[in-house]
């Protein structure tokens, strides 16, 4: 039975919010809510009680990184895991990413078992 | 040690924008010569309609990833219910007295309903998960679009212009810098991943 959390999903592509959203349903986490930009996550954040967020990398007004920024320099954010899932397939990215504190990374196109395998991984260095 | 005279600092680089000026002025006047500035208008004006067929793409490969969705969603809740009726079914069989041992294949059928509508409801999954190229498609059309765009306006500037004037440097030049979205050929490149392996190999290299 999977750890009851709140997750907030962040992509500009509706087709891919609903998709992770549902994989996370599969796996047994029905509590997801959406962004479509780094701004509107970044609100959202600030105003819901959140514990995991699944963000892309390129998107408009805030991208990713500056949206993973955002969250680690705040002080009632920075404890919160957040996901890459992307199509951004650059080692330099994938770097940059991990060095701003990413909690993992997950190249598109991906499967439920990648998913549910990084999910694991960060859970567990969690100690959930 | 020989002494070299100092260049001031921005002379070199206005010397090469005067030199870039005067290229782009002879290109002007060779293509006016050639008679290829009107080819390169009819281009120039192709280009918006470019933009919109391959916007148009992107909306219609949206809205057929959404319809696929939508059916999925609905197959899965009917899939759903099929397992949860089936493993109903297997519980009736085992509580009556005597059945199972009588008509053992009917345990088996409803067994075999519940595997098979496990088996759809995963193929579902990945018929979802598919849809995920409205994300990587739309990513590279967006690319195309902003490129083509970038192109018109260079082309309308140099169409349009008898005579290079502006500042330089002020153009918005195509940054290939930027986040470059979905790799459409890794073939011979060092620098991407192909696959998650891959992510997983660089990320533990690093000691993340």
């Amino acid at each position: 039975m999977a750890t009851p959390m709140k997750f907030l999903i962040v992509d500009d592509f509706s087709t891919m919010r609903r998709i992770v959203r549902n994989l996370l349903k599969e796996i047994g986490h029905t509590d997801a809510d959406e962004a479509e930009d780094g701004v509107i996550a970044l609100d959202k954040l600030r105003n819901g009680n959140f514990q995991f967020v699944v963000s892309d990398i390129n998107m408009p007004n805030m991208n990713g990184f500056q949206l993973l920024a955002e969250i680690k320099k705040d002080e009632s954010l920075k404890h919160l895991p957040v996901l890459m899932v992307t199509a951004e397939a650059r080692k330099e990215d994938i770097i940059q990413a991990a060095q701003g504190g990413a909690a993992g990374y997950i190249v598109k196109p991906f499967t439920k078992a990648t998913l549910e395998d990084k999910l694991n991984n960060i859970f567990k260095k969690m100690g959930l | 040690m020989e002494q070299h005279p100092t260049t001031p600092p921005g002379h070199a680089s206005d010397q090469m924008f005067q030199q870039l000026g005067a290229i782009t002025r002879q290109l002007h006047d060779a293509l006016k010569e050639l008679g290829y500035a009107d080819k390169l208008k009819g281009t120039v004006e192709q280009l918006p309609d470019a933009q919109s067929r391959l916007s148009y793409i992107a909306r219609l490969t949206g809205e057929a990833a959404d319809k696929v969705l939508n059916h999925v969603d609905g197959a899965k809740t009917e899939q759903s219910r099929i397992v949860q009726k089936g493993r109903q079914l297997n519980d009736t069989i085992a509580r009556v007295p005597g059945l199972a041992k009588a008509m053992p294949e009917l345990l088996e059928w409803s067994q075999d309903v519940v595997h098979q509508a496990e088996q759809t409801d995963a193929r579902l999954t990945e018929i979802m998960l598919a849809q995920d190229f409205h994300d990587l498609t739309g990513q590279v059309i967006n690319r195309v679009v902003q490129l083509a765009a970038t192109i018109e306006e260079q082309l309308l500037a140099l169409l349009l212009q008898s005579a290079p004037t502006g500042t330089p440097g002020q153009d918005k030049a195509y940054d290939p810098h930027t986040l470059e979205g979905p790799v459409v050929s890794p073939e011979g490149r060092s620098d991407v991943v192909t696959g998650q392996q891959d992510v997983d190999d660089l990320l533990a290299s690093l000691g993340f």
